[in-house]
């Protein structure tokens, strides 16, 4: 499964009349009156990300999503994301280019159906879609809609369920709402999976959940992924982005930035700064390392293989010395 | 005396399970103080209380040298002990700036000219000067967590309670307010905050830990955060210091244990020199 | 997002319309409203057209920004200009097939009937343009006043009305990101089944409890208590300007009144 963008370029407006609107309201502005959005440049280029408008939201990207891979797509709020993964299963429709899902344009409409059953899409607090009186009607709302029988819906539910570690016998018959939002969240996603789709595209999964749930969730993902299911991957935290992804997309301002392996993008640290983003903590002290001296050979670092690469360094001159600092425990 | 003080509170929404147990806490003025815990460890219930949203089922809570269950000294305390809370679109009444800026000090009476000049300073505090006649709408989700910051500052409070205020932010909006929340603090506001980001509390002063509503554990941040075995059994992460200080001393380098990078480098340059 | 502005959501600005004195401009638009159902003739209703072509022109809102603000509505427009064409059977035939009959006068006044409606949003839209809306709240809740006396909830029903209208464009953009999600898992909407409408009804419910939730926290933790004894950052007063607008729409009343006298001649 190959989701290919030849050329996309995404606007919100018809892009002549949106020109037009920018020409209409610099004159307003030399008239002197007061604009709602986009006043004052210093601040738009500081917090301002997502200019209603800005004439074009996504400008000539190409790239391809490749069978089985796990792509990352990083760019701070306002950068585009969400118009370009909602262009992977045909919910929004290049303005100029056209996506291909192994090569048939989307802009077919049956190409379209087929897409929404390969192509599941993850939206940012799924939770917040759940309608259904049951935990199981609601993961059966999918399968039903591509017309399965009673027997079929049953065993996707059930299977659906246990895919996001959810036991069907146990939650099935509660109201989604009882649930506590970990457990939402993950029957919103199992609704997605019921579908059986072969690439899964994700908005954010772990936003506002806690660190253990963040971490289950994100396992979730990687045993799909194992599985032989494709991930596209759209987060802030690059510490996650760096550990699971295996390329990485960043977008700035609608446009392709940079598309490559994590070690190869978080080598660019300063200009990811200069676009909002950061770099994986442990990358960006490994930075700080080499610059006074330290021999840090690895083009991506991991806490762990930091630590081991600067024992190892330390190592022929230092003899191992026992864990001695135990910090005062206050309690 | 301590801005705030809880003696021996507990609390339950269903009259069953207790969400906070037997909760003995106090916190002075000036305090940058960070409330940790996974969730459902009560530290949103505990946040609650001290501005009289949530009154204690047992115990008492002082704020302000005045109890939170004497109704009449409510908007006293509310007014003096001013929330954030969570969902930027959730908590601003009007569509223009200035006007849900205005909110707070309106009902509290506040004479006109008095309002005026409110909203600009508090505008002026989180960094938004000029952006009075912007609509809510159209800002970004760290700008609309600044007007709601603005808004409880027009009130002038003394304590400022942030209800995992940066969890919705993406880092650009979570640094900005972590930045203006380290200069009100500079300037006498005691801050408390409650976050699951463990690079924010280590900023803090002082960090106090919830797990299934009791306080855990309460210290500096270098004394709590860097405890790899009780955050590990709290659910909680370490800040990325603290993580590494314990995988070097694991590997057999001699560090301390520290949530500052910082002082981590020096510690590694100083190695690096002598070897 | 602003092409789902509705109805003239706020354009600011500093024009003189836009400093009148929100109860003054809720009364007046709706006198300009009552003036516009005066005029009887085409040459009325152009003096009609000219005067608030002229508001606009003052209030600094280009027309084709004030005529977008009122495109959602103008299936009510052309619904009862159809109606005329086709119902009104007074005058000479101009049309006719099967059962179908269009006379002139038909025409003639669905022509004048739709200008009419056009007119009647464009003075509406101007007040919603021109005033943020907890203005408007502030006035209504101001006009309502005495029948507050009566036991009205005053007061409350215009907070409801600001709070729903700043939340407005906030369901918009969540029910389209839930029909988007829904969508996403095969959902056709275009039969209008019941268990695709549950899909998109109570999810846009559950939020907006949920934002009910929050926000009435939100607001009780910045001091609210209903209207006793809060101040307000912009009081109402009246101005001079409120008294020239005042004479502005009185000649307005007295040029359609005049010219409902000149003869029509076709």
């Amino acid at each position: 499964m190959r989701i290919s963008f030849e050329g996309v370029s995404f606007s919100y407006a018809n892009p002549d009349r949106a020109e037009k609107r920018k020409l209409r309201q610099k004159k307003r502005k030399e008239a002197g009156v007061i604009d709602a959005p986009a006043s004052l440049a210093e601040h738009k280029s500081a917090d301002w990300g997502s200019d209603p408008e800005q004439v074009w939201a996504l400008r000539d990207i190409s790239f391809t999503v490749e069978d089985n891979e796990y792509l990352g797509i990083a760019g701070h709020t306002g950068s585009g994301k969400s118009t370009l993964i909602q262009h992977m299963n045909g919910l929004v429709h290049p303005t100029r280019g056209r996506v291909l899902l192994d090569g048939e344009d989307l802009a077919d409409k049956a190409v379209q159906q087929r897409c929404r059953v390969v192509v599941g899409l993850v939206f940012q607090y799924p939770e917040n879609q759940l309608f259904a009186n049951t935990v199981a009607e609601d993961v059966a709302f999918g399968p039903r809609n591509l017309g399965l029988s009673d027997d079929e819906v049953a065993t996707r539910v059930a299977e659906a369920l246990a895919s996001v570690h959810l036991d069907v016998d146990e939650i099935g018959d509660k109201s989604p709402f009882e649930l506590s939002g970990g457990q939402q969240r993950r029957v919103a996603f199992a609704g997605v999976l019921a579908m059986r789709p072969r690439v899964l595209v994700l908005d954010e999964p772990v936003a506002g959940l806690d660190p253990v749930a963040r971490e289950e969730f994100l396992s979730l993902i990687s045993e799909l992924h194992a599985q032989g299911i494709t991930i596209v991957l759209v987060s802030h935290n690059m510490d996650d982005l760096a550990r699971f992804a295996d390329r990485i997309l960043v977008l700035n301002a609608g446009e392709l930035f940079d598309l490559d392996t994590p070690a190869r993008v978080f080598a660019r640290g300063d200009e990811l700064r200069s676009i909002g983003l950061d770099v994986p903590a442990a990358q960006k002290f490994a930075l700080e390392l080499r610059e006074v001296g330290y021999h840090l050979p690895r083009e991506l670092y991991t806490t762990d293989t930091l630590a081991a690469d600067i024992a190892a360094q330390l190592g022929a001159h230092n003899s191992p010395t026992p864990d001695t600092s135990t910090p005062e425990v206050v309690s | 005396m301590p801005l705030i003080e809880f003696h021996d509170v507990s609390y339950t929404y269903d009259g069953e399970a207790f969400v906070l147990n037997h909760i003995d806490l106090s916190i002075e003025k000036g305090e940058f103080v960070c409330i940790l815990g996974g969730n459902g460890s009560g530290k949103s219930t505990l946040a609650k209380h001290i501005n009289a949203l949530l009154l204690p089922d047992e115990g008492r809570v002082n704020v302000l040298g005045h109890d939170t269950a004497d109704q009449t000294m409510t908007y006293f305390i509310r007014s003096h002990a001013g929330m954030v809370f969570q969902n930027p679109d959730d908590q601003l009444v009007a569509s223009l700036v200035e006007n849900d800026v205005a909110f707070g000090p309106e009902n509290l009476s506040i004479p006109t000219e008095e309002l005026r000049s409110r909203v600009a300073d508090a505008l002026a505090d989180v960094g938004l000067q000029g952006f009075d006649r912007r609509e809510t709408a159209s800002l970004s989700g760290g700008q609309k967590q600044r007007v709601a910051i603005a808004g409880v500052l027009a009130m002038q409070p003394e304590i400022l309670i942030f209800d995992e205020a940066t969890a919705m932010l993406d880092p650009r909006g979570r640094k900005g307010l972590m930045r203006v929340c380290h200069e009100l603090n500079e300037r006498g506001m005691t801050i408390v905050m409650i976050t699951h980001f463990m690079d924010e509390a280590a900023q803090a002063d002082r960090v106090i830990v919830l797990d299934g509503g009791s306080i855990a554990c309460t210290g500096t941040p270098q004394e709590v955060l860097t405890q790899h075995e009780l955050l590990e059994r709290l659910h909680l992460d370490l800040p990325f210091a603290a993580e590494l200080s314990y995988a070097l001393r694991h590997a057999g380098v001699a560090v301390a244990a520290t949530v500052e990078p910082n002082q981590l480098k020096e510690e590694l340059c100083a190695l690096a020199l002598k070897a | 997002m602003n092409e789902l502005a509705i109805l003239g959501r706020y354009w600011p600005g500093t024009s003189p319309i836009h400093r009148m004195d929100p109860r003054a401009k809720l009364l007046l638009s709706l006198a300009v409203m009552v003036v516009i159902f005066v005029a009887q003739t085409f040459w009325s209703l152009a003096v009609c057209a000219l005067f608030v072509l002229g508001f606009f022109a003052i209030s600094n809102i280009p027309l084709r920004s004030a005529l977008r603000s009122i495109v959602p509505l103008l299936f009510v427009v052309v619904i009862t200009a159809l109606l005329n064409i086709f119902f009104v059977h007074d005058g000479t035939v101009v049309f006719q097939w099967a059962f179908i009959t269009i006379t002139d006068e038909g025409l003639i006044k669905a022509v004048f009937l739709a200008i009419r409606l056009v007119l009647l949003l464009l003075a509406m839209s101007l007040l919603t343009l021109t005033t943020e809306t907890l203005d408007i709240t502030d006035a209504f809740e101001y006009l309502l006043r005495p029948l507050a006396r009566l036991g009205m909830p005053a007061h409350e029903l215009s907070m409801m009305m600001g709070i729903a209208l700043r939340f407005l464009p906030q369901f918009i953009i969540e029910l389209q990101t839930i029909y988007r999600a829904q969508v996403s898992r095969g959902a056709q909407f275009k039969d209008g089944k019941l268990s695709m409408v549950k899909s998109l009804v109570i999810p846009l419910f559950t939020s907006a409890f949920r934002h009910a939730e929050t926000l009435s926290l939100a607001m009780d933790a910045r001091c609210y208590h209903g209207a006793d004894g809060r101040t307000r950052l912009k009081p109402l007063a009246y101005t001079y300007l409120d008294r020239n607008a005042v004479l502005v729409v009185a000649l307005m009343l007295a040029c359609v009144i005049g010219a409902n006298f000149i003869p029509q001649t076709f």
